[in-house]
């Protein structure tokens, strides 16, 4: 399974949206009804937890869109 | 802290909601949110959901508590409704009408921070004086027990408070501990005052010590700062987790049957080895390992009998061999008296747990089956899906604690009652014994009730057995004749409505006292008509006319209050058939309706005389 489909997988399942509607350009404000700051939240605790990474508070408002967050997780050696 | 991917496989193949939790708990797994979703898709397939409906009330960010207590919920096969109450502590959700009461909530959690006790705690507690202190504690308890007598005061189901564990270690350091002005010992003082005042001034109120899950998993483990200061929510997964299995095990408790027996097996569960084969000498109990693991769950064990629960042994023994163990192993420490029945022989399993269930007059729903053999945890679970099933882990070290998770094994309230069942129900079998001997073929008779001496006790709103009588309502499933189920404070306002009448009995006999074992509530309406909206009685004194000697008793007393009529109904469940002739035996006469009525103007009560009860009203 890629990066890509791994992270299409945490965030349908954090903020309850079927896995199909993100693409890799998909950004928070395409989701405004699910994606917001609870689910924003809950989707840091997920990221961490699933990619085994540590975020810092910067960076919760940074990673706001699958480009992002792909790219983050690149700087961090996860392909 | 890195989380291992592995398979959740396991989990996802389990097939009763016990198995996955104690497959859960085992494997000490540290769960990401997405498997925790898959697993509750899967434990919400694995049967009916009972509905629970919780509040929450809170001064910090308790949303994000959402998913773990839908987790715990999919374990526990409940269907969680949650109502967060808007942010911040309002007094309008503690009003009648308010969100959380519409919410109609079986419980309601309430978070706060130690700091919203009072404005003074933002500055640090050594700063005060020994004697400032006191006062500032004082001042803290009240503004708290203040605060929730005014939930209290409304119908939102149990309520849990919490108190939020510090952030830092103590202000002073290491020397805290010593300290005249300690922190630590300030907040000690407090958390035991809160506690006797809850227990002293308010029903249905339990505090949960969220300090005891700092210890379980360490201070480290508990706060997330970043989440703290970003989106004031204050937990780790982790902490999350383990405060979700708890307020969420409450609901367990609260919304399915009561457990009230462990039936535990004994070769390789109580003591490590087989007795018949092994012999005294070869089993594994006593100082070494793994011996010492046993020890300790039998001791522990003692422990969940001081919650008020029975023990039950069920073993596939000779009873020969395993008496001597119950009665010379030197180590043993669960004998024969600590066991309110048993079952020694080579029948299958369920057929013993049914007959352990007629012996005890209680429901299997009520039992918790602990057994280190799957194939018997199997037969178990497929022949009587009612009964909770325990499989004991295979690592002996890991046995001594495997109840402590057991959500129905917690217990919200204890009474003089709990702390002696398994005294009566040792009574009970010398009665029985003795109901032999008086020549009726174990029938009864009226020689043996006669030379029982039966003594009742009637107490009429009786403030101080409230949190008897609320578990009598709640735990009484076989006499009852309508099944409603109170809480404390409900039970408290109908002793307090002075057009109800709460009566309790108790039963005193040559072999002891049973405790207070029989409830009836009565209204009464403006025209002299009292209508009976619950009569129960504690299967534990069936077969002995209390039932019928504290009907006559109580209609004896509304004739003394100039009541004319009283209707009474009863409600069939599945459990309550033995009730369904009662009224119409006492003397009711049915109504068109399909209710029973007694018109006391025409037709007397029987008197005291006519049953071998000496009956005492204590007003």
């Amino acid at each position: 399974m890629s990066t890509f489909e791994q992270l299409q997988n945490v965030i349908a399942s954090t903020i309850k949206i079927p896995p199909a509607t993100i693409t890799e350009t998909s950004s928070k404000d395409d989701f405004s009804g699910s994606w917001d700051s609870l689910g924003h939240v809950n989707l840091m605790m997920a990221l961490e937890q699933t990619f085994g990474i540590y975020l810092d508070v910067e960076d919760f408002a940074k990673l706001v869109s699958v480009p992002s967050i792909l790219q983050y997780l690149k700087d961090q050696g996860i392909e | 802290m890195v989380h291992s991917k592995f398979a959740i496989n396991k989990f996802l193949q389990t097939s009763s909601r016990s198995e996955l939790r104690a497959l859960l708990a085992a494997t000490g797994v540290k769960l990401t949110l997405p498997q925790a979703q898959e697993i509750i898709a899967h434990a919400e397939s694995l049967g009916a959901t009972t509905a629970f409906r919780l509040g929450v009330i809170h001064t910090y960010t308790s949303d994000l508590l959402d998913p773990w207590l839908n987790f715990e919920a999919a374990l526990q096969g409940l269907a969680l409704q949650i109502y967060h109450a808007p942010y911040g502590i309002t007094f309008q959700e503690a009003s009648k009408n308010s969100g959380l009461v519409q919410h109609q909530p079986d419980v309601t959690l309430i978070l706060l921070r130690r700091e919203d006790l009072h404005p003074d705690l933002a500055y640090p507690l050594t700063r005060l004086s020994p004697s400032q202190q006191d006062e500032l504690r004082n001042e803290s308890i009240a503004e708290l027990i203040s605060l929730v007598s005014q939930f209290r005061e409304q119908a939102v189901g149990q309520i849990v408070l919490t108190l939020l564990p510090f952030l830092n270690a103590p202000g002073l350091g290491l020397f805290d501990a010593q300290s005249e002005r300690s922190e630590a010992v300030w907040w000690a003082k407090l958390k035991m005052e809160v506690a006797a005042r809850i227990s002293a001034s308010l029903s249905a109120c339990l505090f949960v010590d969220l300090d005891e899950v700092l210890l379980q998993i360490g201070r480290n483990n508990f706060f997330d700062h970043r989440f703290w200061y970003s989106s004031r929510f204050p937990f780790k997964t982790e902490a999350a987790q383990e405060i979700a299995r708890r307020v969420v095990g409450l609901g367990a408790v609260i919304k399915f049957p009561k457990a009230k027996v462990i039936v535990l097996d004994a070769d390789n569960t109580l003591w490590g080895g087989v007795i018949g084969e092994d012999g005294l000498s070869g089993l594994a109990l006593g100082p070494d390992y793994p011996g010492n693991a046993f020890v300790d769950f039998q001791r522990r064990l003692l422990n969940f009998q001081q919650r008020g629960f029975l023990l039950a042994l069920c073993s596939k023994n000779n009873p020969v061999d395993l008496d001597q163990v119950l009665q010379e192993h030197p180590h043993q420490i669960l004998r024969d008296q600590h066991f309110a029945a048993r079952r020694v022989n080579w029948e299958p399993k369920p057929d013993n747990l049914k007959a352990l269930a007629d012996e005890l007059n209680l429901g299997l729903d009520s039992f918790i089956f602990v057994d280190d053999s799957s194939h018997e945890c199997a037969a178990v679970r497929y022949a009587l899906p009612q009964v909770e099933v325990i499989q004991t882990p295979s690592k002996a070290v890991e046995i001594p604690f495997c109840l402590d998770r057991v959500a129905r094994l917690e217990v919200l309230s204890l009474t003089a009652e709990d702390l002696t069942k398994t005294e009566m129900y040792a009574q009970e079998r010398m009665r029985r014994e003795f109901m032999g001997n008086t020549g009726n073929n174990g029938l009864g008779g009226e020689n043996y009730l006669q030379s029982l001496n039966m003594k009742m006790t009637i107490n009429l709103d009786c403030i101080a057995h409230l949190s008897r009588l609320s578990q009598l309502t709640q735990k009484t499933n076989q006499f009852n004749l309508t099944t409603r189920r109170y809480n404390e404070h409900q039970i408290g306002e109908f002793i307090a409505n002075k057009n109800c009448l709460v009566a309790d009995f108790s039963l005193a006999d040559v072999f002891g006292d049973s405790g207070i074992v029989g409830l009836a509530i009565f209204t009464i309406r403006s025209d002299n008509h009292a209508d009976l909206d619950t009569f129960l009685m504690s299967c534990r004194v069936i077969g002995r006319e209390a039932e019928s000697a504290f009907l006559h008793a109580l209609l004896r007393v509304l004739a003394d209050r100039g009541i004319q009529e009283v209707y009474a109904e009863f409600l069939p469940t599945t459990k309550n058939g033995l009730a369904k002739d009662f009224l119409a035996n006492q003397g009711f006469l049915a109504v068109a309706e399909g209710g029973y009525s007694w018109n006391l103007r025409n037709q007397a009560p029987k008197n005291q005389a006519a049953f071998p009860v000496t009956v005492m009203i204590d007003i």
